[in-house]
């Protein structure tokens, strides 16, 4: 029943166009001229319509950028995020910078320079020093932005690796994650995907002796300024571990291991009294994985080292768990 | 060749050997294509608005793609936007766009009869036809079309187990893109040598229109490229198919252990990115060609700085092949590759940027005549500099950590190649409609239909880049199981409601388009009062052009209001005056 | 279009096309370089002698083809020639399959549990390589019964001549690929 009402609606609507158009194009012709031939008044329309449309345009975005500014991710809660948001600072100020440049520049000459039969362009082919000029300009830009950003990104990435840098494993697999801890050793047991099996959802070596204290669990704690370093595997297909609040994202490769190391600085509760009772941090899945994708979360946890020790002390090891518990 | 043969029904509108005729194929496929990709976008934003809700859209849809409750299932989601991305990537902005403008431009621009081979040229159609065809059909398969992506990343793409969409669906798509391919790559052939050898007697390459640089550069681009999406895809096949383990390594699917060991999926991001960037410019390079062309011929100036637009299309041709790395900075490559990439992927902003600045310039003190090509050229340019500008946050590696594959992505490249591209599409339908088909469209439509256009696309996708800052993921069926996106809920109701209303007003282009054919008022010979050859042959199309004579070329295509000139354009064929000099 | 302009497309179409191919072939490469330097289980493999004959063989046609040109100026028939060249196309097929049987004795595998990803690629560039030489098998067998009927003369080889275009660069093609597979 609805088909037919609009398909009615849609041959109603065609007709009524065409024969808007006929009576149009039948009105100049009477008048003896040519529909389609663009006049003056066209071009002053068109012309005042970009300057009103153009700049509504810019409008509409500044008024996107107050009104959905408290949307945006809060600043960064690592060490390295807070270097990258400033880096992301700088950047947007400048690329905002030359769009409000541009961008009217364009709306506006389109609107001052609107056609007139009277008029006659300035012929003009080139002109050798202006383009040098934009070119140079970006140029230098472009070099200070390139050598802040291979900076920023040699720090987020090229991570130093301690003794005290916290071992944790991060496992994806259509549609889960689970963690595994380095236990006391701060060594993950080696691991193999033909030993998954079981409870052994991990594949973990138990004949490895660094495996016997690793700890599996389904959310991640994190110590407050304790660095840490995340090993990412895949059982089946390509995830990416997104912790957006960190300004952390690794794919999660199946046949290969993937890390990302990083310190964060802020607890889950100093989180929740800035955003809100609600607050958590958790890790997405940003890589397409099948159709569940939109549903692969864990939560992360930053708290307190002695809060850390107590739930990590109530969690069983992978000797207890795989080996005795039967 | 085939200047002298008589036309039939069937050589003349099917197995065409006409450029003209083929460009109009490729038109009308592309067209048909462009509102297919644009009614899933539509569906999808509906389930985007309304997770989980039924609605009268769904009545496009085949039954088994819905649940109980008449709503979307989330691998049908995917196969939407899978599939929205792979007809308006390959068959509307390359086919569509390069096989109509090429195919038309080439030889009327530099005063040719027909390309230099009319078989290729039609072997090419009909490649791309059974492609569209084969994708086509994959829709109505059982376990769904391919549903991975439109970078369809193994092992999700390789393992029928991994989703029902990598099965028979997936299949299909291989075949389609390699029937693709093939034809790309025999259009490319034809395009480049008859560049290089059909010109008419005058028209040295500084003479050349951009349009048609812009096109070489385009063909060239995919020439080196497509080969490279074929060994891509081969080697994907045989993963697929045949048991090998190129892309695939240590996994567990189902349950089920495979065999396969040692191979790596990165490889497989490694050669179809490098195709992929490539890609990219194969779409916006013609858009851009077409642009320089309107906005020179409407600004009534010639365009500015002619030379710095062609080194700057070369540079950004070579770059863009070595720039893909920055699609994968997230897979864990060696962090100084990734510097490496950020390098050379910033660079490429300045190319853009002169291009930007001298199209500005080309607009400064012009006398702007707004039809509606020269609206849509100006969009063009617009969406030209607001997506290029987040390309520049996007090559920062250290800032990709964040954003990578977010919503800010999706708006970025909407916005820089598909609105440019778009909009460039148009503005050339509305400049050579009254050449495609010896009428004009109506204007005021046009202007209609640019307006809506314009105001609705920024109104999608230009909110998209606060989603990608709010951290939301792209190719999500829905937004729901996150407490932390629940904000957002209102804004992409707002990108919704514009998607809804632009594909509406796409209606009016259809008619317009379709109404002009048969009813538009009748063109003359140069409507625009254009300078390049094309406007020089008679309005009725006909096998070969021109009628006697190939015209002479004694100028470059841009004398437009030249001082001491009668009028404000001087066709390429008039001679130079006593004293006169070229630009 | 006049004949000589219209063999000059012809040729530049066939150029293109090489280029592209090489794009295929190159981009193939690559990948061999970057899985052999990342892949753990890397197996080696030894190339069969046979690959050997083989590319003596392909190198022997390729010089073949030099002779018919003086051999056209002088107006003699080219038939034996372009026939013999076409049968040492047959031949250095024939080897390449001997060649493959020669690896799965080896216990080289193209897909399956036992195989590798080295062999994989061993395959797959000697057999993509094998489809683009029947297509110049098939220009071969062309050009031989045109030869065999007269209808080449100086003036007008073109069709010869893209043949041996694109078999020399066949020959080019598996003198790489052999190089690179032998000694990389
Ligand atoms: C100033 C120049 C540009 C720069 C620096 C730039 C940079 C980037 C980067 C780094 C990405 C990857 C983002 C990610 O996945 O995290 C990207 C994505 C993309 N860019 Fe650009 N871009 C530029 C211009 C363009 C142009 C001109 C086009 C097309 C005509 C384009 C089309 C795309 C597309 C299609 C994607 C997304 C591919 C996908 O993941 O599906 N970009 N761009
Ligand atoms: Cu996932
Ligand atoms: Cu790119």
């Amino acid at each position: 029943m609805t088909n037919i009402l609009i398909f009615i609606i849609v041959i109603s609507v065609i007709a009524t166009l065409v024969q808007i158009v006929r009576v149009s194009e039948l009105l100049s012709e009477i008048k003896n001229k040519d529909v389609n031939e663009v006049t003056d008044k066209d071009n002053n329309t068109q012309g005042l319509l970009f300057l009103i449309v153009g700049f509504g345009f810019l409008i509409f975005v500044v008024w996107q950028m107050i009104t959905w500014d408290h949307l945006l991710l809060p600043p960064a809660s690592s060490v390295h995020g807070t270097q990258i948001d400033l880096l992301m600072k700088v950047s947007m100020g400048l690329i905002i910078v030359v769009f409000f440049i541009t961008s009217p520049m364009l709306f506006y000459f389109a609107f001052k320079y609107r056609g007139k039969k009277s008029n006659n362009a300035y012929f003009l082919s080139h002109n050798n020093k202006l383009e040098v000029v934009w070119t140079v300009i970006p140029t230098i830009i472009l070099t200070v932005l390139i050598i802040f950003g291979l900076k920023t990104w040699d720090n987020a990435m090229n991570v130093e690796v301690t003794e005290s840098t916290k071992l944790i494993e991060v496992y994806a697999k259509q549609y889960n994650w689970t963690a595994r801890y380095s236990g006391l050793d701060n060594k993950l047991g080696k691991a193999n995907y033909k030993l998954v099996k079981g409870k052994n959802t991990l594949g973990v070596d138990m004949l490895d002796i660094n495996s016997a204290d690793d700890k599996m669990a389904r959310e991640v704690h994190l110590v407050v300024n304790e660095p840490v370093l995340l090993k990412f595997r895949s059982q089946d297909v390509i995830h990416s571990a997104f912790l957006p609040h960190f300004r952390v994202q690794m794919n999660c490769v199946p046949g290969i291991t993937t890390q990302f190391g990083f310190t964060p600085n802020k607890t889950t509760a100093q989180m929740k009294e800035s955003e809100g009772e609600d607050f958590e941090y958790v890790l997405l899945c940003n890589k397409i994985c099948g159709a569940s994708h939109f549903n692969m979360q864990m939560k992360f946890i930053v708290e307190t080292q002695e809060e850390y020790d107590i739930w990590i002390a109530s969690q069983d090891n992978l000797e207890k768990k795989l080996l005795t518990q039967k | 060749m085939s200047e002298h043969h008589k036309e039939n029904f069937i050589t003349k509108y099917i197995f065409s050997m006409d450029h003209k005729m083929i460009a109009k194929q490729f038109l009308l496929t592309g067209m048909f294509m462009a509102v297919v990709g644009m009614l899933m976008s539509a569906i999808f934003r509906v389930q985007l608005a309304n997770p989980g809700e039924t609605s009268i859209l769904y009545n496009l849809l085949p039954s088994t793609w819905l649940n109980d409750a008449g709503g979307l299932n989330p691998d049908k989601y995917l196969a939407l936007v899978t599939m929205h991305g792979t007809i308006l990537v390959f068959w509307v902005l390359t086919a569509g766009l390069s096989g109509t403008f090429a195919n038309f431009l080439i030889p009327l621009q530099i005063g040719a009869r027909d390309m230099a081979s009319g078989f290729l040229n039609m072997l090419s159609y009909w490649f791309f036809f059974i492609a569209t065809v084969v994708l086509l059909s994959s829709l109505f398969v059982e376990s769904g079309p391919a549903s991975g992506g439109w970078t369809i990343y193994p092992p999700l793409s390789a393992l029928p187990q991994a989703i029902p969409g990598s099965g028979t669906g997936m299949t299909l798509w291989l075949i389609s893109i390699t029937l693709f391919v093939v034809g790309s790559l025999l259009g490319g052939l034809n395009y480049i040598v008859t560049i290089l050898n059909l010109r008419t007697i005058g028209m040295t390459m500084q003479r050349l229109p951009l349009t048609v640089w812009a096109l070489l550069i385009t063909a060239i681009l995919g020439v080196l490229s497509f080969p490279v999406l074929l060994s891509c895809g081969l080697l994907l096949v045989f993963d697929r198919s045949f048991g090998t383990s190129f892309y695939l390594s240590d996994i567990i699917i189902n349950g089920e252990v495979l065999h396969n060991e040692g191979g790596s999926p990165i490889l497989f991001e490694h050669l179809f990115w490098f195709l992929g960037h490539p890609e990219v410019y194969i779409i916006l390079l013609p858009a851009l060609g077409i642009v320089s062309e309107v906005i020179s011929v409407n600004s009534r100036k010639p365009i500015f700085g002619y030379k710095a637009m062609v080194g700057a299309l070369l540079l950004i041709a070579f770059l863009s092949f070595i720039v893909w790395g920055h699609h994968m900075f997230m897979t864990g490559m060696n962090p100084f590759l990734g510097s490496v990439f950020t390098f050379t992927t910033l660079l490429i902003a300045i190319p853009s940027a002169v291009k930007v600045f001298n199209y500005l310039a080309t607009l400064w003190r012009g006398n702007i005549r707004f039809t509606p090509a020269m609206l849509f050229a100006i969009g063009t340019v617009s969406a030209f500099i607001t997506g290029g500008l987040t390309g520049i946050i996007l090559g920062d590696s250290a800032l990709d950590i964040n954003v990578h594959d977010t919503y800010f992505v999706v708006g970025h490249f909407h916005i820089v190649m598909g609105l440019s591209a778009i909009y460039g599409m148009f503005a050339g339908v509305y400049h050579w409609f009254p050449k495609m088909y010896g009428r004009m469209m109506n204007k005021n439509l046009g202007y209609i239909h640019f307006w809506g256009t314009f105001i609705c696309a920024y109104g999608v996708f230009f909110p998209m880049h606060f989603l990608g800052l709010a951290g939301l993921p792209r190719r999500y069926y829905s937004n729901s199981a996150f407490p932390m996106f629940d904000g957002l809920s209102d804004i992409n109701s707002l990108i919704t409601f514009f998607a809804l209303a632009g594909a509406i007003v796409q209606a009016i282009f259809l008619f317009n388009f379709f109404y002009s054919i048969f009813k538009g008022t009748k063109a003359s010979q140069n409507p625009w009062k254009s300078n390049t050859l094309e406007w020089t042959t008679p309005v009725e199309r006909i096998h070969g052009n021109w009628p006697g004579e190939l015209p002479v070329v004694k100028r470059w295509a841009y004398d437009y209001s030249k001082p001491g000139a009668e009028e404000d354009f001087i066709l390429q064929t008039e001679p130079l005056k006593d004293g006169e000099i070229e630009h | 279009m006049d004949i000589a302009l219209r063999n000059m497309v012809k040729k530049q179409l066939l150029w293109i096309s090489l280029a592209a191919i090489s794009m295929f072939f190159a981009s193939m490469l690559s990948a061999f370089i970057v899985e052999k330097a990342d892949v753990g289980n890397w197996k080696e493999f030894i190339l069969p002698n046979y690959f050997v004959f083989s590319t003596g063989v392909i190198i022997l046609s390729s010089l073949v083809l030099f002779f018919i040109k003086p051999q056209l100026k002088k107006d003699k028939s080219i038939f034996s020639l372009v026939f013999t060249v076409l049968i040492l196309g047959i031949i250095f097929s024939y080897l390449q399959i001997k060649g493959w049987q020669q690896l799965t004795n080896q216990g080289i595998y193209l897909t399956g549990v036992g195989s590798n990803i080295s062999g994989s690629f061993l395959y797959i560039l000697t057999l993509t390589h094998l489809l683009h030489l029947v297509g110049g098998l098939v220009g071969l067998c062309i050009s031989a019964i045109k030869s065999k009927q007269n209808l080449y003369s100086i003036n007008n080889y073109l069709g010869l001549e893209l043949t041996a275009i694109y078999w020399h660069f066949l020959t080019v093609l598996w003198v790489i690929l052999f190089a690179f597979l032998k000694f990389y």
